[in-house]
């Protein structure tokens, strides 16, 4: 390995670290101010709740947006200084490019596109509750829309993703 | 951690700009980040899109105009999103300044760095 491409390594894991952080600092806070820990347990008894009362999920999704923000953000961090190897050199460039190519890469590429759908759908879904004033309700309903339409989008997009890997070209 | 308390507010009109500044940067990220996704990761594989690949689209206005918009909103939007989680985790107002200085300082330093790189290669495509 070059040192362009440890330095990368080294970014990526940090990226980890800071997602991994982020995950016990939003649930710590959440903890501090709804109190007390979610079981397992209780969790599943709320989610089978009828969805009139599922106001909760709106709290899971308030959590989840900002664990995909950062998590989004420390990538970009990334990202931005493995770009700008470019302008020095592209040479230099496709060194560390050739690692997104990497299977453990194209994994991280999935969950990726998992937080940018999830972030980005569920962010509209917030202008659509301030611009169309919608129900609490309502709200919900299309949290629902937007959970599946971004798991369906993960998993479809996964499979383009990973289709190298599976038959061999990565 | 403690509660936020009232008193220690943000003023209100900070406040209401980071809010439209998360809203309109939001929006416009939904298109250009999801679409830079699909088109270095669906469209095109990850392996294909190495520096011949960047040499081919910032030759085009279009897609030069569409990066530095993606780079100026998301890091727009990633400074207002980040204040408010600051403010939220960080209830001291010492702090608070820190933090929120601090990130911006370094959306500062990376919209220069992109925004160098964009140029220097848009201008210089060799």
């Amino acid at each position: 390995m070059t040192a362009p491409q440890l330095l990368f390594v080294a970014g990526f894991l940090a990226v980890n670290v800071v997602v991994a952080a982020t995950v016990v600092l939003v649930l710590r806070g959440a903890r501090a101010v709804d109190g007390g820990a979610w079981s397992a347990g209780g969790v599943l008894a709320r989610l089978v709740r009828l969805p009139v009362e599922r106001a909760e999920a709106n709290r899971w999704a308030h959590l989840a947006h900002r664990v995909s923000g950062v998590a989004i953000l420390a990538f970009l961090v990334l990202h931005l200084l493995d770009v700008s190897l470019y302008a020095l050199s592209p040479a230099r460039f496709d060194e560390v490019h050739a690692l997104y190519g990497t299977p453990v890469m194209r994994v991280f590429e999935c969950g990726l596109l998992s937080a940018l759908l999830f972030h980005a759908l569920n962010g509209l879904r917030l202008v659509a509750v301030d611009l169309l004033d919608l129900s609490a309700r309502a709200a919900t309903r299309v949290l629902g829309v937007v959970v599946v339409a971004s798991l369906l989008g993960t998993v479809a997009g996964s499979a383009v993703i990973l289709a190298p890997v599976v038959t061999g070209g990565a | 951690m403690a509660l936020i308390s009232p008193a220690r507010r943000t003023p209100r009109l900070r406040r209401r700009a980071g809010y439209l500044t998360i809203r309109v940067t939001g929006v416009l990220l939904a298109v250009l980040a999801l679409g830079h996704f699909a088109l270095t990761h669906l469209f095109h594989d990850v392996a294909e899109t190495g520096s011949v690949f960047i040499a081919e689209r910032w030759a085009s206005a279009l897609w030069v105009a569409w990066d530095a918009a993606m780079l100026g909103a998301a890091l727009l939007h990633a400074a207002a999103g980040m204040a408010v989680l600051v403010r939220d985790y960080r209830t001291e107002p010492r702090s608070q300044a820190r933090w929120v200085g601090g990130i911006a300082a370094l959306c500062v330093a990376l919209f220069i760095l992109g925004a160098a790189t964009l140029t220097y290669s848009a201008l210089d495509p060799s």
